[in-house]
């Protein structure tokens, strides 16, 4: 059972793993050769993943939701597009850094079309890359394609957020983490309305409201987002991110 | 490691110590989250690197040369956007590979669409991106950055 588990996790990097061994048996020279093309990507992951990690910890534990939420979200409009377009031209690393990210803020309450403009202007436009286009193909060649490429982008952008809603994002495969609920105490004013709707899952603690237990099943999910949207001070944080098991 | 690599780090270290100072319980919540995370995409990311070995040393640049200097410019223009959703070379590498195709005199139009496809599309971190955030985002995402940088290339073809 265990060792299936591993299998479907890891089914892509057994799939290449198979595909080396195949072609080290054919041709030996191609498969060195490949190894060593790779080594460069390497190194270059060792070198972003984990800034990666620290960036994702840092917005999941530093940045209030409602900042993200104000700044990424649907309602921020053509600036959150803006902020979404400055925010992935400023970073560094390959897309795939930028999935870690994307998931976190989509958590927080980032809009489908935002996170389309942070993967596409992350993979695409970097300053260093600016240059080095400047350099071999002339400044008039790249300021064009930059323009045409921000077109693109919020175009896409649009598009995308017709078309993909936030619920099928959530059907994704969501890995082990689950989402908890929280209370932010900075914001809860001890009011105890939430303890007083469900005593089941929040109790008063030193004058604060904590989460007494995680709720588990839809009905119960349901009624503790319903204990969130009236939450007076919106301390309570709590998405109903994973599907109920 | 070039110098907004290194910003980026010093940008994330600051920011972590400061999340550290603010409230501990949090960032170390957040930490076990993120390692969550990204312990689940690790596996495939490192399949994807070793991917782009493979494809590297199957479609090698002067094979894509070849392609984005192929006489017919709507065929090789098609040809240099697949060629870019597929493999995924350094920009450093990219860039003066199209230049001197340009200094000789060919099309700019499939250089465009393989430059842009090259980092818009992707072929190899598609299956990522799929688990990530679920099959219709990333084909859209996917089919609309191909559609995108043909348009791209082909408005670039008529302005310049």
């Amino acid at each position: 059972m265990k060792v299936g588990a591993l299998i479907k996790r890891n089914k892509l990097l057994i799939l290449v793993a198979l595909a080396y061994l195949a072609i080290f048996i054919m041709s030996p020279n191609k498969a060195i050769m490949s190894v060593e093309n790779s080594v460069y990507y390497l190194i270059e992951m060792f070198q972003v993943l984990p800034v990666i990690f620290l960036l994702t910890v840092v917005i999941e534990a530093l940045v209030p939701k409602d900042l993200i939420i104000r700044g990424f979200g649907e309602e921020s409009g053509l600036k959150g597009n803006f902020f979404a377009l400055l925010f992935g031209s400023l970073s560094a690393g390959p897309i795939y850094a930028a999935f870690p990210i994307s998931k976190t803020l989509l958590g927080k309450g980032a809009s489908v079309s935002n996170i389309v403009i942070i993967l596409s202007a992350w993979a695409v436009i970097k300053v260093p890359m600016l240059a080095n286009e400047a350099k071999f193909l002339g400044a008039n060649f790249m300021a064009v394609r930059w323009v045409l490429t921000v077109i693109a982008i919020f175009i896409m952008a649009y598009l995308t957020g017709l078309f993909v809603k936030k619920e099928d994002m959530r059907s994704a495969e969501s890995g082990q983490e689950t989402r908890e609920l929280e209370i932010n105490e900075g914001y809860c004013i001890g009011c105890g309305l939430c303890v007083k709707l469900l005593p089941e899952y929040y109790e008063m603690k030193e004058q604060k409201a904590v989460v007494k237990k995680m709720p588990e099943g839809k009905k119960a999910k349901q009624a503790v987002r319903e204990s969130a949207e009236r939450c007076p001070a919106k301390a309570i944080i709590f998405d109903m991110e994973e599907k109920a098991s | 490691m070039d110098i907004f690599t290194v910003m980026f780090w010093i940008i994330a270290i600051v920011l972590t110590a400061i999340s550290l100072r603010k409230s501990k319980t949090k960032t170390f919540a957040a930490m076990k989250k993120s390692k969550g995370m990204m312990g689940s995409m690790l596996s495939d990311i490192i399949a994807i690197i070793f991917l782009i070995g493979l494809v590297l040393t199957f479609i090698p640049p002067e094979t894509i040369k070849n392609v984005l200097g192929s006489a017919n410019t709507f065929v090789s223009t098609v040809a240099a956007a697949v060629v870019g959703s597929i493999t995924l070379i350094p920009a450093f590498v990219a860039f003066p590979l199209v230049g001197s195709l340009v200094d000789v005199g060919a099309s700019i139009v499939p250089g465009v669409a393989f430059l842009t496809t090259l980092t818009m599309v992707g072929f190899v971190t598609f299956p990522l991106e799929k688990k990530e955030f679920g099959t219709k985002f990333a084909l859209t995402r996917n089919v609309l950055s191909f559609g995108f940088a043909l348009v791209i290339a082909l408005t670039m073809g008529v302005v310049l």
